[in-house]
């Protein structure tokens, strides 16, 4: 190899080198914000606002699941938990036991919509005794909607569930969404039934909503449930109405917001308050949160909270009131 | 001599000039049928890859097409038609800096070592041996070495503002992945050195890393370099482990700067980039994802092109 | 008597050369030996990494969990089996692909494709050998599913495993074809030309004498092959959908969980769960397994290429 070709190769193999060694890593001013995979558009879209404003801080967020990210919050390894689901208490000691402090705040309001394939014309309206005959603890090994059908009446129900194959597909334990959903539906019934606050362990489990948004649209006769917002975006599959006692509801902005939806949730986010006494960055982007960006929730396809509880929200985050509410 | 040539010289004269000379051009049906059937295959597998670059093109065109230079420029986001791919092409960049910086020097000096310095003994078979089974292991595997090493366990030197989720941990990760290739591919290139190109240098009195250094290297230079390059291009392409690191797959703000420091902080690459928005529903983001799949697939295409390039040319050369 | 005096006798010291060279030889010696070294180190680290955690699955995990309805991880579900059968379909199905392809390739490159030819088709396979594993996901989501499994099985959803195996296939033809290739161009031309000699046919020649002499080369290919797609992730976390958890199925139109994609799909998530069972250990069980499994695979397919060498 010539003399010049073999420099020109060392300088090329060099310069890595020195861009490496030259590397020495700064402590930059970040924004952690990670959990729930429902929250977690909202929070983009909160992101890139701040981004644009304020673009030397470098802002991180993912969505694995709002019990993942508890996972994560509790041992002080992410500024904001985004949540679907209230904190529950286990969630509570955790950190406790990881000596993090956090600042409830609520932003935004959502339903969660069941569904079903568009074709599936025998099922239109499933009252919460049914959904938990279904999907609940009880469950197991169910597979045809008929198979829920003596449950369902002995809770007090008397839809006609058909003789059709149940293919369940719906979000897994990493999830707010399952949080809720047993929240709101599975645990009106288990005390009085004896049983685990949970599901059904044997269905098709996703932490990703489009993956239950196919699954629902693949089979005939299926079942699944999703955040509202990601629901009404997709074709492919249809909302049922819910029956919690007053009629058959349909999921839409005004019955999720007047609460007559029987199965909706408030969506939350979890700060550090140790993390935000420390970083004046994570404070203004809690602040741009709540404030300057807030009317993101609606763009995004969620319902927006009503002013009053909006303002509370407000306050506690001014006074730093740490704890649940 | 035909009854008696050897192996090597099997390419110089191929089987089917054989076969006519002896056989003459009688017509044979099952032969013809045979022939057609092998033929399908190959095209069918030639065809796959047109198929899949076709429709990879077509899907993304609208966005390659029409906002090429945003695209390239601009950043995750939420919304599909403003998204775009400079994080993760300077992610996918310094992950191949931190290849060639890494696991080259180390796994040229290993296949070095192996094919000149070592003797057959049980020791170097073991480590051939052990070689030979790391470039079997999944890379998803490499990504748990990487989670439980790099991430957990030296967080606070590979990442102090990312808890160890960073590109210094991605880039290391990655680049113990390719090791083993380079140091099976290096090792190859340097068996092909002619042994008298070696004797002669020790019958002047060199050393053995005279030797090396200045005629046996020089000569297996083309090979050595055209397995690092597909080495490369081999790191540039995995995402498994970048999952396992802590790659950021819904968004993240900066993450677009060139400056070293910056390389703690959290990341994304271009293989993530495209396994994220590849789950998203709608037309709009498959649009994207084909079209960030284009652009991938140019850097590594264009990186396994160079290989085979070097390789051709020097082969050329040396004829 | 001369004038000369005798030199000083030779001593070893003199020829060994300049120190300064000898001690550049030792130096770089080491250097080079640490290199090497640094493989054993590395592989020591992976099964030093699984192992512990893997252990403290297996002692404290309840053996009914490993055997009952599905990989269920969060749950302190963890069948297996499912993981298992997930990844034969999905190998089943790639080899299923891959060979007839990959073998067909090889078979023309090497006995009946001419210079031009060939010079012009092996660069389009080593092409497809560097299309990375997320394309072939994306592609096997968007195109294979619905243009091919769906076509076959109308029942299929969007996220199946069958897609997700055919991906996998495609992703190893080139593997599958270069090592066979080189099994049998390696079989010297002197058996073709006795074939010839005795007036057998081209199909004769290459079915029954080139074949049958490369056939170590060609199952080391295949193990070679099987090894990649059991190793294979990305294809079927894009693909085969069931990324939470999964139901025991061995119907490959549904969506399926493969042990790569399981450990994927684990690791999204958190790295570090306390008091919720052994969720993040089952993920080093699983990944030992794998390294057993493909380190079984990778030193029966080197035995059989050993086999080649010698007989040639």
């Amino acid at each position: 190899m010539s003399r010049i070709r073999r420099r020109i190769h060392s300088a090329a193999l060099l310069l890595p080198v020195v861009l490496l060694a030259s590397a020495c890593v700064r402590d930059t001013e970040t924004v952690v914000v990670s959990g729930s995979s429902t929250v977690e558009p909202i929070s983009i879209a909160v992101a890139e606002g701040f981004a644009a404003v304020r673009d030397e801080v470098s802002i991180s967020v993912d969505g694995p699941g709002t019990g993942d990210g508890f996972e994560l919050f509790c041992d002080g390894l992410i500024d904001i938990n985004d949540a679907s689901s209230k904190i529950k208490p286990e969630q509570i000691e955790q950190c406790e036991a990881g000596g993090v402090d956090f600042v409830e705040l609520q932003i935004a309001n959502d339903g969660i919509a069941v569904l079903t394939h568009p074709g599936n014309d025998a099922v239109q309206c499933l009252t919460l005794a049914d959904l938990y005959a279904l999907v609940g603890p009880e469950s197991q090994r169910f597979t045809r909607w008929s198979d829920a059908q003596g449950l369902a009446a002995e809770l007090g129900s008397d839809t006609d569930l058909p003789s059709a194959p149940l293919d369940v597909t719906g979000p897994g334990e990493e999830s707010g969404t399952f949080a809720s959903f047993v929240e709101l539906v599975i645990e009106e019934f288990t005390e009085e039934r004896g049983q685990e606050e949970t599901t059904r362990p044997d269905y098709q489990a996703s932490a990703d909503d489009n993956i239950i948004l196919q699954g629902v649209g693949g089979s005939a006769t299926s079942l699944g449930w999703v955040g509202f917002a990601f629901a009404r975006e997709a074709d492919g599959v249809k909302m049922l109405e819910i029956d919690g006692g007053e009629g058959c509801v349909a999921p839409t902005d005004e019955t999720i917001a007047d609460g007559s939806y029987p199965i909706s949730r408030p969506l939350f986010i979890y700060v550090n308050a140790g993390a935000a006494a420390q970083s004046p960055v994570l404070e203004a982007f809690v602040d741009f949160y709540l404030h300057d960006a807030i009317d993101v929730v609606a763009d995004v396809g969620y319902v927006p909270l009503a002013d009053e509880d909006l303002a509370v929200a407000r306050d506690r985050w001014a006074s730093r009131t740490t704890g649940a509410a | 001599m035909a009854f008696t040539t050897p192996a090597a010289q099997v390419g110089a004269i191929v089987p089917e000039q054989v076969r006519r000379q002896l056989t003459g051009r009688r017509s044979d049906t099952a032969g013809r049928a045979f022939q057609a059937l092998l033929i399908t295959a190959v095209a069918a597998s030639v065809a796959v890859l047109g198929v899949l670059v076709y429709d990879m093109v077509q899907t993304g065109s609208a966005t390659l097409t029409g906002r090429l230079g945003d695209f390239l420029t601009g950043s995750l986001r939420s919304q599909p038609g403003e998204s775009g791919l400079l994080q993760g092409l300077r992610g996918t960049f310094y992950i191949g800096v931190f290849t060639v910086v890494f696991a080259f020097p180390i796994g040229v000096g290993a296949a070095i070592y192996l094919e000149e310095y070592a003797a057959k003994s049980r020791l170097t078979r073991f480590i051939d041996l052990n070689i030979r089974n790391l470039a079997g292991v999944p890379s998803v595997v490499y990504g748990i070495l990487g989670l439980a090493i790099f991430v957990k366990a030296l967080g606070s030197v590979t990442g102090p503002s990312s808890q160890g989720r960073s590109l210094i941990s991605a880039g290391l990760t990655l680049a113990i992945l390719v090791l083993p290739i380079v140091i099976i591919t290096a090792s190859e290139a340097l068996r092909a050195v002619p042994g008298s190109l070696r004797e002669a240098g020790y019958g002047v009195g060199a050393t053995r890393w005279e030797v090396t250094k200045d005629h046996v290297l020089p000569y297996a230079a083309p090979g050595i370099l055209t397995g690092t390059v597909l080495a490369l291009a081999r790191a540039l392409g995995e995402a498994a482990p970048l999952i396992l690191v802590g790659a950021v797959t819904g968004f993240l703000s900066g993450g677009t700067e060139l400056d070293p420091s910056t390389l703690g902080d959290r990341f994304t690459a271009m293989p993530i980039i495209i396994t994220t928005w590849a789950g998203r529903p709608g037309a709009e983001w498959e649009q994207v994802t084909a079209a960030a799949i284009v652009v991938l697939l140019v850097v590594v295409l264009l990186a396994n092109a160079i290989a085979i390039l070097l390789r051709n040319h020097y082969e050329k050369k040396r004829g | 008597m001369s004038d000369l005096t005798t030199p000083a006798p030779y001593t070893l010291e003199d020829f060994r050369g300049s120190r300064r060279r000898m001690r550049t030889e030792r130096a770089v010696r080491a250097v080079l030996f640490t290199a090497a070294l640094l493989s054993i180190v590395i592989s020591v680290l992976i099964v030093g990494s699984l192992v512990g955690e893997a252990w403290t699955f297996v002692s404290q995990v309840e053996a009914s969990s490993l055997w009952s309805d599905g990989w269920f991880p969060r749950r302190g579900i963890y069948d297996i089996k499912t993981l298992l059968t997930g990844t034969l379909i999905v190998t089943v199905i790639a080899m299923a692909v891959a060979v007839p392809l990959g073998l067909g390739a090889a078979v023309y490159l090497s006995e009946y494709a001419l210079g031009g030819l060939r010079k012009l088709l092996k660069p389009m396979l080593e092409i497809l050998a560097g299309i990375p594993s997320v394309v072939l996901g994306f592609f096997a989501l968007t195109f294979i599913s619905p243009e091919i499994v769906q076509r076959v099985s109308g029942e299929a959803t969007q996220f199946n495993i069958a897609a997700a195996g055919i991906g996998v296939g495609i992703l190893t033809v080139p593997l599958v074809a270069s090592i066979s290739e080189d099994a049998m161009r390696s079989v010297p031309m002197a058996l073709r030309e006795a074939s010839y000699g005795l007036g057998a046919r081209k199909i004769t020649t290459t079915v029954r004498v080139v074949i049958p002499a490369a056939v170590s080369g060609l199952v080391a290919a295949f193990i070679v092959a099987v090894s990649r797609a059991i190793g294979e992730t990305m294809v079927v976390f894009i693909a085969a959908g069931a990324t939470g958890g999964s139901l025991f199925s061995t119907d490959p139109f549904k969506p399926g969980q493969t042990m790569t994609a399981a450990i994927a799909s684990q690791a999204a998530g958190t790295d570090q769960v306390r008091g919720a069972g052994l969720t993040f250990q089952s993920l080093f069980f699983v990944a030992l397994l794998l390294f057993v499994i493909t380190l079984v695979l990778n030193v029966l397919a080197g035995r059989f290429v050993q086999r080649v060498r010698q007989a040639y």
